[in-house]
């Protein structure tokens, strides 16, 4: 796109995208198109293993993506592609004319050879399909196809250009947005840049020469259009859908890159100047660099296709004073090939605070090899810190004023760094009252020290020591931190250097409330950091024993710590349930000892029995009542073999059912025995 | 005639629909694939497109949506449209449609996971969710985190807030078990984590050296946030399993940290790309659940020898007891294997506590004896690993005493007492015959 400079008004239009461009390093991430953005296109357009990009609209975004980052692919694939873009061209009749719109771009990008009749055919089926068609897309497709053919040196002519033309215009709105075909209500953004590249195809593509008040009457739809421009706060524009449909909705990227392509190819073959304002240009642009690493493939391709070329950057924005770093600038254009011959001056030097350091003006010689302008810092004399260099460019030969814009003055900002000095360390105790110091030690904060110090809530902890800059001056970096961290609760406090001076003056007693009354060993940790230092360090400085007052009842306690989340977490200790351990039982041999003991009672019973002389003539001799007599006794050893049963296996509920009937039969025959003995005795008494 | 064989057809239709069903339910993951993607700029989409390509890669069906969205809603006819919240919208003051903060902590409440990151542009809406995960944001909205020596040396800006962060927690699950070798590039505001809360953990911590300020203006104050207490990224897993994790950059997540190289200030390794990629890949792998989710089933328990689990137990039986734990692995329910599965045997407090062994095919057994304690315990199994869902199984049995018949019969030390009573009765017996028959 940037080739074709001619034309007054693309001229215009392209020096704004231009000077976009070269101004765009304001916007701090913006630099030029880089390797990453080749291996991010190589990997975001990585192609299935057969080698193919999928469908022809992915295939011709990659190899215009490839060509124009310059992104060297393996012959084999170009004739992949080249083959794949012929079969759709060679069956012309059948194919919607999107795809020969992107097959005849494939074969243009690509150079393949196509025969002349069939790009005949292809023109013969574009021409119907202008003809028939009231939608935006296909008009579109058919007239870039057309476009596309006659770019690649066939002669194509459109007669009707003038017809086409109002078709195309037919569908515009009138806040310079355009509609899809006829029949669709709402308007697009998306829809305006691609109008505006298939008008601009049809001017092209005419005879003759197309009516110029309809020229006009489209110039002034694109200042509509850009009326409708959305902006960021850094001073970033981009076009967006008013309306965010989920389906048609393309996203600013897209919705951008197509209105730029669009009014960008419609300046090409105008004639007469667009009246767009200026920041509004750059603003796009910058929203373009902005982007950064494209993500998706179509994302890739947008924000490639677009762009203008010629950068200035910075490689690096931190130089070193201790390695005597030289101020380089690239100029070069946005794919990151050499700018034409030119010149680069440091105008201007800015320190942190807007103040001026120097105004004089210093050109940076220019190393061929590495394509870079470069300056020594040393001879600026300027310290370690955070500066503003106002760079101008101006080109070197007058003719390519008219291609390249140097874009006036560029401001960048830079960090300074170098080794700072750190010396006069001393860390000591002092009285509160008198402030003569009881114990000063010199500390080398090259390294960890381990100094151990003790102080009560009276007296105070002094920590010098001086910063000074290369050039002797005193420095003062972003981060002094001293932190005083209690042993036992891991309470940490903060201590900043007030003011200027290098110096911590740690009065204990103001601070016996915020330490929370916690006596006992506190650990000293001394942070010096800045980002213009490059010595930045982290010391531990030994430890200091506090003895501070008891704490009242109503004292703040301290806050609780963190704890490790493993502690938290983890199996815990296995439980087993101590049993009861059974009684203990005497030996055996004793219960049996004594079980023989309790037998000797029935033992001496029955000699007892033995020596009385024990008869048994009163039992019953008449029949009955002896059978009698026999069950009554009979009952009672059963009752008694029961008993015997129920200690050896029966359980309580059987032995008392046995128990019961043997209980009902013994009253039976008992009552039947007894009142025979008894009938007996009393008719002997009796007699 | 045909109308009762329809009626037939149909419930059979109807009940192998439902085993069908049934069936896949137990196939599928513990989470669904809808995921909500709130952005309050389109250009996120493009610019994180590397992270969102890695979520659909996985199955997962993303709706980006602006956070202003008049349309936006979280659910609809009482069921939630989606599975996940990706918060890539942070300086939005509030959201679109019926979305706003108690809406965002109810869909965590309700079981969902989210992922939110912020910058300092970082609005009160953000910052408010974020606290209510338990993690506070330096509320001076200037800050970020600047460390002046483990920064990125990579880093073009020069300020120091392009931080090269590698203190990791020490975590195969949240992490993924390769180790993150790069180191990760943040560039954005710091958090403390509630030392209160639980729940919360620190991901990826600054270094001793890290602060948290603002970069452009000079120090008045001790800064709030200092050292290794700062937490850049941190995940909070709720005891509902909702996970989310919160990280203070956006950038974090942005195709230009995850392609770009990274080389730590004072380092000589030059890494060819920064650990982003692996870690925003690995973090959001368990945010969403394809790692670290537990499933246990097949709890039994039953006498050693037996095969049936009884009603009940008896003091001092010695039983057994199995439980198979899975883990879903994002594809399939995979055996978990670990050596740190407790079960409790509880009754007001554990009587027994014994870690379970594993076959490695996702069986946990063990056995032990009843203690000889009776009353109602429970099988408990309080599962709480880091990272991992909590698993919290228990079941009710009953252990009952001894019955009258089942203590011992023949104690050898009360012979004495048996030869005593039975020898009583021998002489009762024979007593008897001489009392009625002597004469």
């Amino acid at each position: 796109m940037a080739a074709a400079g001619g034309l007054p008004a693309s001229a215009t239009l392209l020096l704004l995208v231009i000077a976009a461009v070269a101004v765009a390093p304001l916007a701090s991430a913006v630099r030029p198109v880089s390797d990453a953005h080749r291996s991010a296109a190589a990997e975001l357009f990585a192609a299935s293993p057969d080698g193919s990009f999928g469908d022809l609209e992915t295939t011709y975004e990659a190899v215009r993506t490839f060509q124009i980052l310059g992104v060297e692919k393996d012959k084999g694939l170009i004739g992949k592609a080249c083959k794949f873009a012929a079969e759709k061209l060679a069956s012309s009749s059948s194919s919607p004319a999107k795809d020969l719109f992107h097959a005849a771009r494939i074969s243009g990008v690509l150079k393949c050879s196509v025969d002349s009749g069939v790009y005949d055919d292809v023109a013969t089926r574009l021409k119907a399909v202008i003809k028939d068609t009231n939608s935006l897309l296909e008009l579109y497709y058919s007239v870039g196809g057309l476009l596309s053919i006659k770019e690649q040196g066939h002669n194509v002519v459109l007669p009707d250009a003038d017809n086409t033309f109002h078709a195309i215009k037919a569908l515009s709105q009138s806040d310079g947005r355009w509609r899809y075909d006829t029949n669709s209500a709402e308007s697009s953004t998306f829809a305006a840049g691609i109008a505006l590249e298939a008008l601009s195809a049809v001017i092209s593509l005419a005879d003759s020469e197309v009516d110029s008040s309809m020229i006009a009457v489209v110039k002034n739809d694109i200042v509509k259009l850009f009326d409708t421009i959305k902006s960021y706060d850094d001073g970033t524009f981009y076009f967006d859908e008013k309306h965010v449909d989920a389906a048609e909705y393309k996203g600013p990227i897209t919705t951008s890159a197509s209105v730029v392509r669009g009014v960008t190819s419609f300046a090409a073959v105008a004639s007469g100047k667009l009246n767009i304002p200026g920041e509004k240009i750059l603003g796009l642009a910058k929203f373009f660099l902005g982007i950064g690493l494209p993500g998706s493939a179509k994302d890739c391709f947008n924000q490639i296709e677009v762009f203008v070329p010629l950068v200035l950057s910075l490689p690096s924005k931190v130089f070193s004073l201790t390695s005597k770093d030289q101020l380089k600038v690239e100029v070069t254009t946005v794919f990151g090939s050499a700018a034409p011959p030119l010149r680069v001056n440091l105008v201007q030097v800015l320190g942190s605070d807007s103040k001026v350091i120097t105004t004089e003006t210093k050109e940076l010689q220019f190393d061929l090899d590495n394509n870079v302008h470069y300056l020594d810092l040393a001879p600026l004399k300027i310290d370690v810190g955070k500066y503003s260099l106002v760079f101008e460019i101006s080109l070197q030969e007058q003719e390519h004023e008219t291609i390249y814009a140097t874009g006036g003055t560029n401001t960048e900002a830079i960090f300074v760094t170098g080794l700072i000095k750190v010396d006069k360390a001393e860390i000591g105790i002092s009285d509160n009252d008198a402030g003569t110091v009881e114990s000063v030690q010199k500390i080398d904060l090259q390294k960890d020290t381990s100094v151990s110090l003790s102080a009560n809530h009276l007296q105070k902890l002094r920590l010098s020591f001086q910063l000074s800059t290369p050039l002797g001056k005193t420095f003062k970096p972003h981060q002094v931190f001293l932190k005083l961290k209690h042993d036992e609760s891991k309470v940490e406090h903060l201590f900043v250097v007030p003011g200027s001076a290098s110096q911590f003056k740690i009065d204990f007693l103001g601070l016996v409330e915020k330490f929370y009354y916690l006596s006992g060993r506190y650990d000293l940790e001394l942070a010096v950091g800045d980002a213009a230092m490059e010595n930045s360090f982290l010391r531990a400085l030994g430890h200091i024993e506090l003895d501070l007052p008891e704490a009242p009842e109503k004292a703040p306690k301290p806050p609780a710590q963190a704890v490790d989340p493993f502690s938290k977490f983890g199996p815990k200790k296995e439980i087993s349930h101590i049993f009861r351990s059974p009684e203990k039982r005497p030996p055996k041999e004793l219960s049996f000892a004594f079980t023989g003991l309790t037998l000797l009672p029935i033992v001496g019973f029955l000699i007892g029995l033995m020596r009385l002389g024990v008869n048994l003539k009163n039992f019953p001799s008449l029949p009955a009542p002896a059978a009698f007599a026999s069950l009554f006794h009979a009952g009672i050893g059963a009752v008694l073999l029961l008993y015997v049963l129920f200690w050896i296996k029966l359980d309580l509920f059987t032995t008392l059912k046995y128990l019961s009937f043997l209980g009902v039969f013994l009253v039976f025959v008992g009552h039947r025995a007894l009142s025979y003995l008894s009938s007996t005795s009393a008719k002997q008494k009796t007699a | 005639m045909a109308a009762p064989r329809h009626h037939h057809l149909a419930l059979a239709v109807a009940l192998a629909l439902l085993v069908v069903t049934a069936a896949a339910a137990d196939e599928g993951g513990p989470r669904g694939r809808r995921v909500l993607v709130l952005v309050d700029d389109l250009a996120v989409r493009s610019s994180h497109s590397a992270f969102f390509a890695s979520l659909q890669g996985r199955g997962f069906d993303l709706d980006f949506r602006l956070a202003d969205d008049p349309k936006l809603s979280l659910h609809r006819y009482g069921q939630y449209l989606y599975d996940g919240l990706v918060l890539f919208a942070p300086s939005t003051p509030r959201f679109g449609g019926s979305v706003d903060q108690n809406s965002i902590l109810e869909f965590i409440d309700a079981g969902h996971d989210m992922i939110l990151a912020a910058d300092s542009s970082a609005s009160d809406l953000i910052r408010g969710i974020a606290t209510e995960c338990g993690v506070d944001f330096d509320e001076d909205p200037e800050a970020m985190v600047i460390d002046h020596i483990n920064y990125a040396a990579t880093d073009a800006e020069g300020d120091h807030t392009l931080i090269a962060g590698d203190d990791l927690i020490q975590s195969d699950v949240i992490l993924g078990s390769k180790k993150i070798e790069a180191p990760v590039l943040f560039r954005g505001i710091g958090h403390a984590v509630n030392p209160s809360n639980s729940l919360v953990l620190k991901v990826l911590s600054a270094s001793p050296s890290a602060y948290s300020a603002n970069p452009k203006s000079k120090l008045a104050s001790p800064p709030s946030l200092t050292g290794s207490a700062i937490s850049l990224v941190s995940v909070m897993q709720a005891r509902n399993n909702a996970r989310v994790l919160i990280s203070g950059s956006l950038d974090l997540f942005s195709n230009r940290f995850l392609k770009s190289g990274v080389q730590k200030a004072g380092s000589k390794i030059r890494h060819e790309k920064a650990g982003n990629e692996q870690f925003v890949t690995e973090t959001s792998k368990w945010v969403f659940h394809e790692r670290g989710h537990l499933k246990a089933v097949n709890v039994k328990h039953n006498k050693v020898g037996e095969t049936n689990e009884p009603g009940m137990y008896r003091i001092n039986d010695d039983l057994e007891y199995s439980v198979e734990i899975y883990e879903w692995s994002g594809t399939s329910w995979k055996p978990y294997v670990a050596d740190d599965v407790q079960v409790q045997f509880y009754m007001m407090s554990p009587y027994v506590l014994k870690t379970l062994s594993t076959d490695k095919k996702g069986v946990f057994s063990t056995s032990f004896k009843v203690p000889d304690v009776y009353g109602v315990f429970q099988f408990k199994v309080e599962y709480q690993r880091l990272g991992y869902t909590g698993l919290s199984l228990s079941k009710q049995i009953p252990v009952r005493p001894y019955r009258h018949n089942e203590y011992e019969r023949f104690i050898t030390s009360a012979y004495p007492y048996y030869a005593a009573s039975f020898s009583t009765m021998g002489a009762f017996f024979i007593f008897s015959f001489v009392y009625l028959y002597h004469k």
